[in-house]
């Protein structure tokens, strides 16, 4: 290839091809620290939720008023709900599907060193399969008679069966059947068996930031005292959810002396889970795009003005003997030279600054494939803003260099 | 001279309208993101209380154990014990206020049936909080001290809750309950713009509280406290129930919760600062503050600039700008090049018939300075939007739970940012155009002209 | 070497055509020194394009060292500049941005010769027009003459079948003419066929067949005779 020549070339046209490094170098700089910014914050991010989170709303409620029997009135909350049109069905629950954030440790034995395994609990009754329209996948299903209902300190306390989820079951037991083990839900204490396999849904924040978004587990019980009650979860006729919230509202409104502290649809849910850091981190990648096309505009045009300068030139080559393709490939080079020198100074840029925001952020932006990647979606955006002005350039006459000047 | 080279400056604005747009347009585009972030920043770097924020102190001792781990800096020190809290309140010095805060919550609602309970957090604070930290009063005031020991159920409310609960009225002297308690209300806030939510130590950029009570009606009626309670060994088991129960050991104990302030004026500083040391020895002997003496009394501009320096997200957005505003120049450099570069003949041609280079030199300058002033407005413009688009972005990010009228400061273009926008288009388009001008004036007369 | 037979070539805009070249037979040998002699707008310059396949024409037959060069592909015609045309400008065209070494270099290059071959071309080529020690400047540190030279250098360094001149040494004094001529001179006599544009009529004469273009058509003038007499004077 004819590097030699071009570089000869560079070195008369300095601060053309500095101007050109630097943009590059600074373009580089801001979209792949943006990038990578982006990548790591945005890992684990808008994973599949595993239900129907359109159609199910989440009704949190909270009693002020002492004097109220919270178990009378989850029953009839219940029996008002079911007795809406467009309710498919209901299921009471301690947690709520995207912002289960009461995250756990359970172990497989009841020694003093048992491994830990993160999870989240759910607590709710026969209908939560049903709502969230979670499949059985191995073993069985709770029903009606396997739930325990009761305020906070009676009797019986607690379940002593509960069912996972698939990541839960490979997570804990890898190959082996998880049906009939025991699993602790609390070092040396509670342990619970395992009777079924449910697939998975997304839990929460939490995990999810742990790369374990899909492991929970269903204990057949629901609980109440007065400072706490459960949420109700809600699934309605596809794409009824938003009209029906006021009348869902206003039902358990009903019920005086508390307050509907909650009351979305799971979408919502969803949608603030991966927010805050979803819209930074979006904000910034679209800036960087807003750069990269003005870069690319600028490296359009000042190729277009080299071009425009070197007319002459250019014809001469082609009366020498140089085909179309060899101008284009001239014009192409010379940019990649560019590129490639303004890449590596970018990515000095770029070490620069994740390496001032990982001391901050404490935490470790750098990804070396993601810094290669966005280098090379740079060296294509420049080919692509060369190309059409070198193509005009090979589409120069070489009859150009018997006119006079 | 100046009349004919602003024409010829005009003509040549003219000659290739879509260069000068599009130097326009890309000295707008980076001038308008650089000073989006820049008013960004400078909002919401604002230091409340300005006229006062150097008198405004938070105030914190280190009563720790003997074994707790070594504090080298104000925000990793832990709060004021509730002892502490009286103690110094009790504490008189001409001049001095003091006041103290924590977080509640409460289930806000009225008699009337047709108006849904509202859930909201608040603070519980003492009456000099009002006069200390001067937020916006819509109708009524704050409480007074004789209240405050009274244990009367008194509250102040924001505006939203007045707009949800009383439709907007004057509803001073009102009854308000949280939960089943019942409560007067003596004053409606005004929309209260804070950069931050510093009282409550958290800087966050959060909207204030929703309602204050009275610190007494709090304890008294075991509010729910929303702390962090620092305890020794001792409590350290059952510091979460502090939250909600075992008020009377909670006010023995040496957990630190309470976030203390105090506005000294300037002659009392030193002699405020004695006056802990005295304090913390006199403790000592009853052997409380094990540890070596230290004391942080830390005025709002050292907080907010040392708040303001940890904010990654816009440290990073601030070098992000200033690289995008970078290339944007560097972009209308060679637009400008190539836009005079094409001109080498006629300026070799004008010199030759006389022309100075200062002339050259005067006519060039005065057609950056009409781009750059074109650049300045259009990338005001740009800001504008900018920081609209931020704006709503950032509420979309909160969920809808802030409010238009709680951001719009935050993000508002006011006239030292745009004064200073307009000067930087101007004068950064005048540095980008320096090489290509030199290069034009540069040329020697007539040397075009020979191989015509 | 070179024959046109019947070539015609017309410019159409979208109100005029221009017939800049009507029918033209012309035959030169190899090893001749040839001039082209017309006044301003009579098609010197289409003969040159044509006859350098710079430009592509519609009509007749153009052979060039036996391959008729009518309908090539862009591709083609730039092998066939590349290796069997040397041309030399009248304002020279040498690569401002390029030393002298590599501006000899660019036909080379497109040529896919090894670097060995190229370098050893190079140097003699610089030899021959004596620049070789000044390889290393730039085309803007030079005379006139001297920059001329290093275009002749840069046409023969590829060895091609013909040299295709454009004015040469119009920009030129006479001093420097007379050398660049006399280099000319020189090349032809060691085989290469020459073909020279000029509006000068003394220059003219000192080819061995001076043929005037006049209104686009050629009239072919045999000028031996006349060319020795002028030589042995």
């Amino acid at each position: 290839m004819e590097i030699k020549p071009i570089f000869l070339s560079l070195k008369q046209n300095k601060f053309m091809a500095i101007l050109m490094i630097i943009q590059i170098a600074f373009t580089m700089g801001v979209l792949s620290s943006s990038v990578l910014v982006a990548t790591e914050t945005l890992q684990e991010w808008g994973k599949p939720s595993g239900i129907p989170h359109e159609d199910i709303v989440r009704i949190t409620p909270e009693f002020f008023d002492e004097n109220i029997d919270v178990g009378q009135a989850l029953v009839r909350d219940i029996e008002r709900v079911k007795n809406m049109p467009n309710v498919i069905n209901v299921a009471p629950s301690n947690a709520v599907p995207f912002t289960a954030e009461n995250m756990i440790n359970v172990y497989l034995s009841n020694e003093e060193d048992a491994q830990e395994y993160k999870t989240v609990v759910f607590q709710s009754d026969e209908n939560i399969f049903d709502v969230l329209q979670l499949s059985l996948i191995e073993g069985k299903q709770f029903t009606a008679s396997d739930i325990i209902k009761g305020a906070e300190g009676t009797t019986p306390e607690n379940a002593s069966q509960v069912m996972i989820s698939q990541d839960m079951a490979t997570a804990l037991f890898a190959d082996k059947s998880p049906l009939g083990q025991t699993i602790w839900l609390a070092k040396n204490a509670d342990p619970v068996q395992v009777v079924g396999i449910y697939s998975n849904f997304m839990t929460g924040e939490r995990l999810n930031g742990r790369g374990k978004s899909y492991q929970s587990i269903i204990r057949p019980q629901v609980k109440w005292s007065q400072s706490r009650q459960p949420n109700y979860l809600i699934r309605v006729e596809p794409g009824k959810g938003t009209a029906m919230m006021e009348d869902i509202i206003n039902v358990f409104y009903q019920e005086r002396g508390r307050y509907i502290n909650s009351s979305e649809l799971l979408k919502r849910t969803q949608k603030r889970m991966y927010d805050g850091r979803g819209s930074r981190a979006l904000t910034m990648l679209v800036i960087s795009v807003v750069l990269l096309i003005i870069t690319g505009l600028g490296m359009t045009g000042l190729t277009a003005f080299q071009v425009t300068q070197k007319r002459k030139q250019i014809g001469t080559r082609r009366a020498l003997g140089a085909k179309k393709r060899d101008v284009m490939r001239y014009f192409l080079t010379e940019n990649s030279i560019i590129t490639f020198i303004g890449l590596l100074i970018g990515i000095l840029v770029t070490l620069s600054i994740t390496f001032e925001l990982s001391e901050q952020a404490s935490q470790n932006f750098m990804n070396v494939s993601v810094l290669l990647l966005t280098g090379l979606v740079m060296w294509v955006v420049n080919i692509l803003a060369v190309w059409f002005p070198a193509k005009r350039a090979a589409n120069i006459e070489p009859a150009i260099v018997t006119r006079s000047a | 001279m100046f009349n004919y080279n602003f024409q010829l400056a005009i003509k040549s604005l003219k000659d290739r309208p879509s260069l000068t747009f599009l130097t326009i347009l890309t000295i707008a585009i980076g001038l308008g993101f650089y000073t989006t972030v820049k008013t960004m920043s400078y909002q919401g770097g604002q230091v409340p209380l300005a006229h006062k924020s150097k008198n405004i102190f938070l105030v914190q001792m280190d009563n720790r154990e003997i074994t707790a781990d070594e504090v080298n800096h104000q925000s990793r020190l832990v709060d004021t014990t509730y002892k502490d809290t009286l103690n110094l309140m009790a504490m008189e010095l001409p001049g001095v206020k003091q006041t103290f805060n924590w977080y509640t919550y409460g289930i806000l609602n009225v008699e009337d049936k047709n108006i849904n309970p509202v859930r909201t957090t608040a603070g519980v604070t003492s009456s000099a909080f009002f006069t200390m930290f001067e937020p916006p009063f819509l109708y009524g005031n704050g409480w007074d001290l004789t209240t405050e020991k009274s244990g009367e159920g008194v509250i102040v409310i924001s505006k939203l809750m007045n707009d949800q609960l009383f439709g907007g009225k004057d509803s001073v002297g009102e009854n308000i309950r949280i939960g089943t308690k019942v409560l007067k209300v003596v004053g409606v806030l005004d929309t209260w713009h804070l950069t931050r939510k510093f009282y409550d130590r958290g800087f966050r950029s959060a909207s204030p509280d929703n309602f204050f009570i009275p610190h007494t009606f709090a304890m008294d009626n075991e509010l729910p406290r929303l702390a962090g309670f620092d305890c020794w060994a001792a409590d350290a088991d059952i510091a979460r129930s502090f939250r909600l129960e075992n008020t009377q050991r909670l006010i023995n104990s040496e957990c630190a919760w309470v976030t203390f302030w105090a506005e000294i004026p300037d002659e009392q500083i030193e002699n405020y600062q004695q006056q802990l040391i005295s304090y913390i020895e006199e403790q000592k002997t009853f052997g409380r503050f094990p540890r070596e003496i230290l004391t942080y009394v830390t005025n709002l501009n050292d907080q907010f600039s040392y708040i303001n320096g940890r904010n990654d997200f816009m440290n990073v957005f601030s070098i992000i700008s200033s690289l995008f505003f970078a290339v944007c120049l560097l972009n209308a450099v060679g637009i400008l090049l190539a836009k005079f570069m094409r001109r080498t003949k006629e300026v070799s041609l004008r010199r030759a018939l006389g022309a100075k280079k200062k002339t050259i030199i005067a006519q060039h300058i005065i057609e950056v300075m009409i781009i750059g002033l074109l650049g300045g407005l259009l990338g005001i413009v740009v800001a504008h939007f900018g920081l609209q688009g931020m704006m709503n972005i950032q509420i979309y990010a909160s969920d809808y739970t802030r409010r238009l009228e709680d951001m719009q400061p935050l993000f508002a273009l006011d006239f030292t940012m745009i004064t200073k926008a307009f000067a930087t288009g101007i004068v950064c388009t005048l540095i980008a155009s320096i090489y290509p001008i030199w290069r034009l004036c540069n040329t020697p007369p007539a040397s075009q002209l020979k191989s015509q | 070497m070179l024959r046109m037979e019947n070539v015609s070539k017309i410019y159409r805009t979208e109100l005029v055509e221009t017939h800049a070249l009507r029918k033209v037979d012309l035959h030169i040998k190899s090893g001749e020194f040839v001039s082209v002699t017309g006044p301003s707008g009579s098609g010197k310059t289409t003969f040159l394009n044509l006859a350098g396949a710079l430009e592509t024409f519609e009509e007749g037959d153009y052979f060039l060292d036996g391959e008729n060069v009518k309908g090539l592909s862009d591709d083609k015609l730039s092998e066939i500049r590349n290796e069997k045309i040397g041309f030399i400008f009248q304002s020279f065209n040498l690569l401002p941005d390029l030393p002298l070494f590599d501006n000899v270099d660019v036909p080379l290059r497109y040529r896919g010769m090894s670097a060995k071959e190229r370098k050893e071309r190079i140097e003699h080529a610089l030899e021959t027009v004596g620049l070789a020690s000044r390889m290393k400047h730039l085309p803007t540190q030079l005379s006139g003459g001297q920059q001329q030279r290093v275009a002749i250098a840069r046409a023969i360094a590829g060895s091609p079948k013909f040299l295709l001149a454009d004015e040469p040494t119009g920009n030129l004094d006479s001093l420097m003419a007379q050398q660049v001529m006399e280099l000319l001179e020189d090349i032809n006599s060691k085989g290469t066929t020459i073909i020279m544009v000029t509006h000068d009529d003394q220059l003219a004469r000192r080819a061995h067949r001076n043929i005037q273009i006049f209104d686009g058509q050629v009239s072919d003038i045999e000028k031996a005779v006349a060319n020795d007499v002028i030589r042995s004077a």
